[in-house]
Formats: structure tokens, sequence, C-alpha cells
């Protein structure tokens, strides 16, 4: 469904350029649910970006089902990591948006956005703005949004990384209900490990800058799954496994950053 | 005390101080008769058949002018902040000629449309153009880059982005385009029409001042007063209305 084939992308900065991904590949098979785990600034919303084909001048590959990404591809769908939601428009017309651009008619989009918003766990809020909700029910709504789109393959971006742990566990519930009834083939970015190991088949561990693959954890805990697992043993081997590849990475990360600060201030 | 009570005072502060100068005879009865002798006129004003007539033809020519300046100029706006070639290769001309008072212009407009109500109607665009382009280029910079983000991951056209997105994140700054253009329409107008014209509410105040009938000319000027005041607040209310739509 999605091959990453060896992608680097440098922005030129004023001292000098960054390298934000070297030579990373990854794939994505159909109906797979897989999360990208790094530290922050590794390079995950560049990733993110490119497949979607909002950016571009990179080295390297992205296809989809074959065919390389030139531009935004019809069969992808993005979530952003920042609030993304229409104020002008209620909740209902939010969803049925993508719908109305391509000319459904009021009657079957209305309808449509109506199942979608039952689906993440909306219902009764469809006559509501996004700024009467809660940042939560506000992603929700961006990804039914999304989903009305009809992507075959459905990217998020830390769409829960504004929220708060519990918020994140319940909505992660949401997000697996989700998957279990679509089979939407997901590419989910974060930077919190429960989530990655809670809701994915796959866990791609990234590295620090230059962000490239450091390693693969398959989670192979039962599905349907829902937040409970949370407490299981295997859970908790799963987390370790994780948490002991990204360790070194979130710590060159913060040191990184770290460093940058006593420049500024020196 | 309420904004609306201290509005209230400020009038009566200043209608009251206006009859005292000219009751004192400071001044030449002529050029500030008393309060009763304009609310005469206005109230003659008012059921003469002439006054309307020349009201319609400065509400068309404002009209007309302010809805071509207003989408000439939101059209700009949207092209210039949102490419950002064509935004820096022009800014710097538009903001110079925005500064200047459109009135220069009035010759030239004549040469090319002759000097009835066409040149009026030009004059006013004109005139609500700069402003539109200018605040509409400004709020455009503004509007969160990830709806815009949102918008290409839905594969929109130019024209879907311009009116699906563009347009309704900038609601607010329209509507006050619309004033900004209004006013501006407003005062384009009126000066091409006292400087040469034969029919309008400029006209008509021009010859009030040529036959040195004063309160007359006060008359037309607190019609054009009144009927700007009453629109512009229409606006500002219609904006405030849908903006609690939204927000609350
Ligand atoms: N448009 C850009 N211009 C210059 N540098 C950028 C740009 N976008 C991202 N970067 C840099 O690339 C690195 C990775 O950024 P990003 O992909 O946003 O990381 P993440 O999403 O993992 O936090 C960061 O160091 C960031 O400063
Ligand atoms: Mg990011």
């Amino acid at each position: 469904m999605l091959v990453v084939d060896n992608v680097t992308k440098r922005f030129a900065t004023a001292d000098g350029g960054v390298t934000a991904l070297e030579n990373l590949s990854l794939e994505v098979s159909k109906g797979r649910f897989v999360a990208v785990i790094g530290p922050s600034g590794c390079g995950k919303s560049t990733l993110f970006n490119i497949i979607g084909g909002l950016v571009e001048g990179y080295e390297g590959r992205v296809l989809i089902d074959g065919q390389p990404v030139d531009g935004v591809h019809r069969d992808v769908g993005m979530v952003f990591q920042e609030e993304s939601t229409f104020p002008w428009l209620t909740t209902l017309e939010n969803v049925a948006f993508p719908l109305d651009v391509a000319g459904v008619p009021k009657a079957e989009r209305l309808e449509r956005a109506r199942a979608l918003l039952r689906l993440v766990g909306l219902e009764g809020f469809e006559s509501r703005y996004p700024a009467e909700l809660s940042g939560g029910m506000r992603q929700r709504t961006a990804i039914a949004r999304t989903l009305a789109f009809q992507p075959k393959l459905l990217l998020m971006d830390e769409p829960f990384g504004a929220l708060d742990e519990q918020t994140r566990l319940l909505l992660g519930d949401q997000v697996l209900r989700i998957h279990r009834e679509l089979q939407q083939t997901t590419l989910l970015i974060t930077h919190s490990i429960t989530e990655a190991v809670q809701l994915a088949d796959e866990v791609v561990v990234m590295t620090y800058r230059p962000g490239c693959l450091k390693r693969l954890v398959r989670v192979d805990l039962p599905r349907p799954r829902d937040s409970a697992i949370v407490s299981s043993p295997e859970f908790g081997r799963l987390v370790a496994e994780v948490w002991s590849d990204l360790r070194a990475e979130a710590s060159r990360g913060m040191q990184d950053i770290e460093s940058h600060r006593k420049e500024e201030i020196s | 005390m309420a904004a609306s009570q201290i509005r209230l005072l400020t009038l009566v502060a200043i209608l009251a101080a206006w009859e005292l100068v000219a009751r004192s005879g400071l001044l030449y009865q002529e050029v500030v008769p008393s309060l009763l002798k304009i609310a005469a006129a206005f109230v003659r004003m008012l059921f003469e058949k002439d006054t309307w007539r020349h009201f319609g033809v400065t509400a068309w020519e404002v009209g007309a002018g302010l809805a071509a300046g207003y989408l000439l100029g939101l059209a700009f706006g949207l092209a210039a902040g949102t490419r950002r070639f064509f935004g820096a290769a022009v800014a710097p001309y538009v903001d110079g000629v925005a500064t200047a008072p459109k009135i220069v212009f009035l010759p030239i407009v004549m040469l090319l449309v002759g000097t009835g109500i066409g040149s009026k109607l030009a004059l006013g665009a004109l005139s609500a153009f700069f402003p539109v382009a200018i605040n509409t280029a400004a709020s455009v910079r503004q509007v969160d880059p990830v709806l815009v983000r949102v918008g290409r991951s839905f594969r929109l056209s130019r024209w879907q982005m311009a009116t699906r997105i563009y347009v309704p994140a900038l609601r607010p700054s329209l509507v006050t385009s619309l004033r900004l253009g209004f006013g501006l329409a407003v005062v384009g107008v009126l000066l091409a029409e006292i400087k040469l014209s034969n029919a309008g509410l400029g006209f008509l105040a021009n010859e009030h001042y040529s036959n040195f009938r004063v309160a007359d000319l006060y008359a037309v000027l607190v019609l054009i007063f009144v009927v700007a005041v009453g629109l512009n607040s229409l606006m500002s209310r219609f904006a405030e209305r849908r903006n609690q739509r939204i927000c609350s």
C-alpha cells in the first residue's frame, strides 16, 4: 500500500541547513496499523507531509499502491497535529466538507457525515461549533472529516498530542474501533509510547535528527483491543522494549535542544 | 453609563454648543444658522422630489462603485496575500497609490469614460479598491496555515481554496473592508460630484453653496451623514451577529 524508499530531506536554514530525514525506508501493507514514534524534532511531521504530498524537494521515492506520489494523492487522508477544524462550520458541516467540495448531494453528504460522527462518538453534537467542543472532540471531528474523504491510507500526525493521558487512552479506544470497522490502513505518528503500543500492529522507532528507521517492533497483542490492555504484562514488556530503543534518541534530542539554549544564552 | 447614553449626551452637547454660537452672533449668522432654520430646510428638502432624484443618483454611484471596487479589491488582495511573488511585486505600488487622494485621478477618469455618472462611479470604485485590497492582503497572511493545508489535503482547486477556505476564514475582515470601502467610496463620489456634475447630492450641496443657501447646504450634509452612519452601523451590527453565532 505505502512504500517509503530511502527518503532524505534537507531544509535550507540561515545557519547552513538541517537534515530532517536521512535514508528513511518503511512499508505499510494494506489494512495494517503502523505507528511511527520518535522524539520531538526528529522529522516525524516532515515524513507525514512528504507522504501526504505537501512537501516536495526530497531524495528517494514514496509510492502509494505502486504509484509515485506527486502532489496530494487522492487516496491519502491527513489528520494534522494542529487544531484544524473550520471554526465557521458546525461539526456536521465540518465532516461533510470534503463531500460538499466533491459535489455529493446535500441529503447524502449529511447522512454520511452523521454516520461518521456516530463512529467517532460525537452523536448529538452535530450542530455545535468547534469553539463549543473540547480539544479531544475537535480532533475527533477532524478525524471524521478526513474519513469522509474516504482515503485508502489514513495519516495522522500526533492527533492527540495536546491532550492529557487519560483522554488519550480513551480516544485510543475510539481509534481502535474505527480501525476495526473500516479496516483502514493507518499510519499514526506519535511521541507517546503507550499510544503506539496500544493501537498499532507495528511500531517504527525513529532516530533523532537526522531521522531514520532505528528499529521495528512488532506488537502481537490480540485484537480486538481496548485501553484495559495497558495493565497487561505483555503490554508492559512491549513498552519497555520500545523505550529501550527510544531512550538513547530522546536523550540525544534533549541534549541537542539544551545545547542550543546554552548557545542562545551565551 | 452605557456607550449609547454617552453618545447621545455628546450629540446633545454639540447641538447645544452650535445653537449657542448661532445665537450669540459671534460668527456670521449665515455660516452658522440656528438649528431651527436647518431643521426647517431639512424637512422642506425631504418633501422635494428633486432631492430624491439626486439621492438616487448618488446612491447608485456609491453602490455600484463600491460593489466594483470591493470585488476587484477582494480578488486582488487574495492574490497578493496568497501568491508571495505577486504580493512582493505589487505591494509597494499599491501602498503608494493608496495614500494619494483619488480625486486627482478624476481628469483621467473623465477622459476615459466621459463626465457623466460613469466617472463618479469609477471614482467611487477606485476609492474603495485600495483599502479593500490592502486590508484583504494583510488578513490573508493571518489565516491559520493549517486550514490552508487541510484544503490542500482535500485537493481543493484554486477557486475552491478562495471561496471555501479564505473567504470564510476572512469573514470579519471582509466586513471591515466593506465599511472602509464604503466610507471612501462616499467621499470619492461626493468629491467628484462637487467637482463636475449635474446630478447627485454633491451637486445639490454645491448648488446651495454657490447660491449661498447655507441652511439648505447643511440640510444636505445632515442627510448624507444620517444615511452613512445608519448604513455603517447596520454593517457592524451584521458582523457582530454573525460572529456571535460562531463563537457563542
Ligand atoms: N520548513 C522547514 N524549514 C526548515 N526547517 C524545518 C522545516 N520543517 C521542519 N524543519 C526542521 O526539521 C526538523 C524536523 O522537524 P519536524 O518534522 O517538525 O519534527 P517532529 O514532527 O518530529 O517534531 C526540525 O529540526 C525542524 O526544525
Ligand atoms: Mg511534529
